[in-house]
């Protein structure tokens, strides 16, 4: 007997109508915005070889990803991310284009969650790589402002994005005279926001500059503010640069209008092996999670064998999109403006004439009856407000 | 920009009641949540709060999908379920211990058969001993996890040890510390960005009255 066939995989499930509509809209909106900066498309398999994921910088827990062989035995993976098949790309069939090369996505990602948390294992992500570019700071700040006009679209009043630079932890923690796992642990303690476990930890690595500098990384977050708390926390050469580059491109996002809007949190430190400069993040207010993720990660698409810089972010496009459908209509069945029946040997001019209809801009539907009266009653049931009746001559018959 | 009350999730039970002496202490008035009845969902006055109360998991659930800003819950929790959240604060209270053990007496590293393992914490479980490099077989217990040695089920447990009475009136002893615990605060990662100046102060509050 078969217990599954009604039912979708946990973490999957079917969108209807208005969903569907709500998840197209977030999606045009973005793509048209892509588009409209001189990005182009590009669309990746929805599997891949799980050697693409499996290198040194990219962090993709083996259990969390779906995988299957393919017919020689071959290890495949349902694409847990967009940006690492873009980046093979780039050092494939791209290695030749002229840079910088502008890209956009909006694809579906898979990744296995714990079951029963309420977590979705497919989500549509739409998303830009700005590859090469001589000035990354100017690159940097394209991509900043996009994310940010990207994310207004969707709620003006409350959004928020959050900028960091991976090198400012990286530069610290790098002073330390501390094995791999200890400069881990200190990463994953500052990036939840651990401070006892971080000061327990750091207290016994010693107690100087770095220490101390590193035990207040994780509330460096906030304002403007934040740079001159940073400043007088620690300073040398490099991390005084980058501070400067971070204080300028928040002074820069926040000049198009955006005060307010910009925050910026030094404690942004996920990824470090794959992200090497800006890190950013966007937050809707009412969605719990982050729903905008990028940085900059230049040392990616060379280990595809092609040195090249990037930055790029994605954005969680079904996130947005439940959110805006919570605060926007209920999911019903549309309703077409005229149906549209032909009396017997007419169906052919019947199908014209709803066709010229629908490319004068109505929404019209075919009728599948027999006679028209039948077609009559079912407009009524649906709600349907005008009959077309197609036969020697064409008759409209209000419904309601 | 948000007047909505800050929701605060708490664990039933023990936590629940230092975390509200120590709401008081504060000197926020939690007449509503001394006084709950039925209710689960219950205002502070004075403090642009509410308070959830709930079971230990449910408390990182809601935390982390941001239905609550707040949340707190003991360690022993976290590490069973992990999550993506913010955990800021080691509360002091509910302070005990995870360890290993086993019947009184009995080496549990000697010889080289798979042993057996019962707890309720699997993945805790599971951790210790993938740190150690050790194959163990780990059989998941819902109540006395105590009675798997006992009827010969298991070679040890891990488990919560407070004082250690249940562990002695049962002939086990504790072989080896995995771990302490205590009650953290957590906060949802999207919350602390977006009502930054409330959590902050709140959690500021909080750390001065510990």
């Amino acid at each position: 007997m078969k217990r599954y066939d009604l039912i979708t995989p946990e973490g999957t499930r079917d969108l209807l109508f208005e969903e569907c509509k709500a998840r197209r809209e977030v999606e045009n909106k973005l793509t048209g915005l892509f588009s409209g900066l001189g990005y182009s498309e590009v669309v990746t398999p929805g599997i891949e070889f799980y050697d693409v994921f499996s290198g040194s910088s990219r962090n993709f827990m083996q259990e969390n990803l779906y995988k299957m062989t393919d017919s020689k035995g071959r290890l495949i993976v349902m694409r847990p991310d967009s940006t690492i098949p873009i980046a093979r790309l780039v050092a494939t069939r791209l290695k030749d284009a002229q840079l910088p090369l502008r890209l956009f996505y909006s694809q579906s990602v898979y990744q296995n969650n714990a079951l029963l948390k309420g977590k979705t294992d497919e989500n549509v992500m739409a998303g830009i790589e700005l590859i090469g570019g001589r000035n990354s700071k100017r690159a940097d700040y394209e991509v900043l402002c996009t994310a940010v006009t990207a994310l207004s679209e969707f709620d003006r009043e409350n959004f928020r994005l959050e900028l960091g630079h991976i090198g400012y932890f990286k530069e610290l923690v790098a002073k330390l005279d501390v094995d791999e796992g200890v400069r881990e642990d200190i990463r994953m303690l500052i990036s939840t926001k651990n401070y006892p476990a971080l000061n327990d930890l750091l207290g016994e690595v010693g107690d100087n500059a770095v220490t101390n500098a590193l035990k207040q990384l994780p509330a460096l977050f906030g304002g403007a503010e934040v740079f001159d708390r940073a400043e007088k926390i620690y300073t040398d050469d490099k991390i005084s640069r980058i501070l400067k580059d971070l204080r300028e491109e928040y002074e820069r996002l926040s000049a198009l209008g955006f005060e307010g809007k910009i925050s910026v949190d030094l404690g942004i430190v996920s990824h470090t092996a794959y992200y090497t400069g800006i890190v950013f993040r966007g937050y809707l207010s009412e969605i719990g999670q982050t729903v905008l993720k990028g940085g900059r990660y230049d040392g990616l698409i060379g280990e595809f064998g092609q040195d090249c810089t990037a930055v790029g972010f994605g954005i969680n496009v079904g996130a947005v999109a439940r959110h805006l459908s919570r605060i926007g209509e209920k999911s019903e069945l549309k309703t077409p403006d005229a149906i549209v029946y032909g009396d017997k040997g007419y169906v052919v001019e019947a199908i014209s004439y709803a066709q010229k209809l629908v490319s004068a801009g109505s929404c019209v539907e075919n009728s599948l009856f027999d006679t028209f009266e039948e077609t009559l009653d079912y407009a009524k049931d649906r709600g349907i407000k005008k009959v077309i009746r197609v036969a020697d001559d064409i008759t409209e018959t209000s419904v309601g | 920009m948000n007047t909505k009350p800050l929701r605060i999730a708490l664990t039933k039970g023990r936590l629940e009641k230092d975390t509200v002496g120590l709401l008081e202490k504060i000197g926020f008035d939690c007449t509503a949540v001394r006084e709950k009845g039925r209710k689960l969902i219950l205002p502070i006055k004075d403090a642009n709060a509410e308070v959830v109360l709930a079971k230990a998991n449910d408390v990182i659930t809601y935390v982390e999908h941001g239905v609550c800003d707040l949340g707190v819950v003991g360690k022993d929790t976290i590490m069973e379920m992990q999550g993506k959240f913010f955990e800021m604060v080691d509360l002091g209270f509910g302070r005990c211990k995870f360890a290993l053990a086993v019947k009184k007496g009995n080496d549990f590293y000697s010889g080289f058969g798979v042993k057996t393992v019962a707890t309720k914490y699997p993945n805790i479980t599971r951790r210790f001993f993938e740190a150690k490099g050790m194959d163990v077989e780990i059989i998941k217990i819902e109540g006395s996890v105590e009675l798997a040695p006992l009827l010969e089920l298991a070679d040890g447990i891990v488990d919560i040890v407070e004082t250690g009475t249940t562990l002695k009136e049962n002939g086990l002893e504790v072989y080896e510390d995995v771990c302490p615990i205590s009650a953290r605060l957590i906060v949802n990662t999207v919350s602390l960005k977006l009502r930054q100046k409330e959590i902050e102060e709140l959690v500021g509050l909080i750390v001065k009255n510990l």
